[in-house]
């Protein structure tokens, strides 16, 4: 158990916030995640959002209503303690085969652990990133990922120019095909089962497409 | 070495010699991958949940040097449970290594972890020992799984149950057991889910009583040397998983062998830090998951 200090907390919608902690000697890999307690023994895993050469952990959190963690880790100003686990996590963007080509697929805070990848390995980008959020207002750090080369940003709730306006699955005649890529879904679970199939459906082998769930359609975790 | 040697620990509260096992064999090593878990079941018998470290990652150090020590003892076979064990970092190399040695075991839950490394595990199947996978299914309704489990969980382990048999691994699934269940009935119902899998039909199913959460103290009979001897013929006591087998159970930066796979929340069972010393020690029937074992004859090997 690591005990790290609040660098700062950073709100992006009412809902939707940034949590910086210090990193200390934290070693992880993107994709890892850490389970961070609330000043009781409540705990929940977050997928770290910084790159392995940075000096803060990032955390992307959405405050689930009546969520012990979340609206507790919320409401932490700068310099006070929160608990946290060693790192650990069975998501690793990027890693499948040396040699491999990746896509990325998130929604809403489920981009964290790409962030985590693209700070870490920007010589190493993917051939393509779909991100899926309701507004733009939640998207997180999108001058950043509009550098990559094949970045689609989809706005289920709201039309912007030069966003495609809709599902992040209405996106999916855009991903690339080929026997060294290996697809990689982070979010919302109706749109990693979705995606899941329709890849299948498409010949990618099961072994190629990689998952994590963070949220449920009807707002359960 | 933690062994309690009082009086209250080797009599019952009514001052009777406590019943006990005394290990005739090593036929079998169990290892705990640790108590990190991907899900959050409220009835894990281990209170597994993400991040959680009460039992910690057993490393590929630790685990070559108790399967070398195993076989010293003739052991047949290496099990494995969790937590979900396909969360511990060097799960996949332990395997590799065990494979060489012995048949292996796996308890899982079957889901993202086990999903996401599959094709790191195929390769495994070309070992010269055979591989086979324990997936949770609690029960044949998939909605009560998922009540538990999370949403979406039951379908994702019978999809990769399939997927496992469909490549050439060995298959079986654990369940709850309900009190005053008609075992037979509740079998027969997950028929059409093993059909709709692709696995035989008279899958083997294991099934679990209510072990009550790590650190509980429900209230059950105590079993004495009398009960052991006036209730069980010798043939059942041999039985006992803790006749036969051992877990390795990995706390506070060091490992230990337990009795078996359900008493590493007490530390009387923590029988020593090599398997020659723990082979000489009898084991007191003392915990109340004992009981179960004692009045069900439960048991998490598979023969």
């Amino acid at each position: 158990m690591n005990t790290l200090t609040v660098r700062n907390v950073i709100f992006r919608t009412d809902e939707l916030f940034e949590l910086q902690l210090e990193r200390g000697d934290v070693q992880f890999e993107p994709g890892a995640c850490v389970a961070l307690f609330s000043n009781s023994t409540e705990s929940r895993p977050y997928s770290i959002a910084a790159g392995t050469g940075e000096e803060i952990l990032r955390f992307l959190i959405r405050r689930v209503s009546n969520g012990i963690v979340s609206n507790w880790l919320a409401q932490r100003k700068p310099g006070d303690k929160v608990s946290a686990s060693a790192p650990f996590g069975w998501f690793r963007p990027g890693r499948a085969v040396a040699g491999t080509r990746s896509v990325f697929i998130a929604t809403g805070t489920g981009i964290a652990p790409f962030l985590s990848y693209l700070r870490s390995n920007p010589q190493r980008l993917p051939e393509l990133c779909l991100y899926g959020v309701r507004r733009q207002t939640e998207a997180f750090n999108l001058e950043e990922l509009q550098q990559i080369d094949n970045f689609r940003l989809a706005l289920s709730q709201e039309e912007v120019n030069g966003h495609f306006h809709g599902r992040i699955t209405g996106l999916l005649e855009q991903i690339p095909f080929a026997d060294d890529i290996h697809y990689y879904l982070c979010g919302l679970d109706t749109m990693i089962d979705e995606t899941s199939i329709w890849l299948e459906n498409h010949g990618v082998a099961y072994t190629q497409i990689h998952r994590e769930i963070f949220f449920y359609e009807d707002g359960q975790l | 070495m933690k062994m309690d040697n009082s009086n209250q620990w080797h009599c019952t509260s009514q001052n009777e010699p406590r019943g006990y096992i005394q290990p005739q064999s090593l036929d079998e090593l169990w290892f705990h991958a640790g108590t990190n878990c991907n899900l959050r079941c409220p009835f894990c018998l281990e209170g597994s949940k993400p991040g959680d470290n009460r039992i910690e990652f057993l490393t590929l150090t630790d685990a070559r040097r108790f399967m070398d020590e195993a076989l010293e003892f003739g052991v047949k076979k290496f099990s494995f449970t969790g937590g979900e064990p396909f969360v511990n970092p060097e799960f996949i190399q332990i395997l590799d290594y065990a494979l060489e040695l012995r048949p292996c075991l796996v308890l899982t839950n079957a889901t993202e972890p086990l999903m996401n490394q599959i094709g790191d595990v195929l390769p495994l199947l070309d070992r010269p020992n055979s591989l086979n996978f324990r997936v949770s299914l609690d029960h044949p309704d998939p909605v009560k799984h998922d009540e538990s489990r999370g949403r979406g969980n039951f379908r994702k382990a019978l999809a990769t149950l399939g997927r496992l048999y469909r490549e050439g691994f060995g298959v079986s699934i654990a369940r709850l057991m309900l009190s005053g269940e008609d075992s037979a009935t509740v079998d027969c119902a997950y028929t059409p889910y093993f059909e709709s899998a692709g696995v035989p039909l008279d899958l083997t199913i294991i099934k679990f009583p209510d072990f009550h959460l790590p650190g509980s103290l429900p209230q059950v009979a105590e079993i004495t040397e009398t009960c052991m001897t006036r209730y069980l013929s010798a043939e059942q006591r041999d039985k006992f998983m803790c006749n036969f087998s051992k877990m390795i159970v990995r706390k506070n930066g060091q490992c230990g062998v337990y009795a078996c796979t359900l008493v590493d929340d007490v530390e009387n069972y923590d029988l020593g830090k090599t398997l020659h010393e723990a082979m000489e020690k009898r084991v007191l029937l003392g915990h109340h998951r004992c009981y179960s074992c004692f009045a069900g004859g439960a048991s998490c090997s598979e023969g």
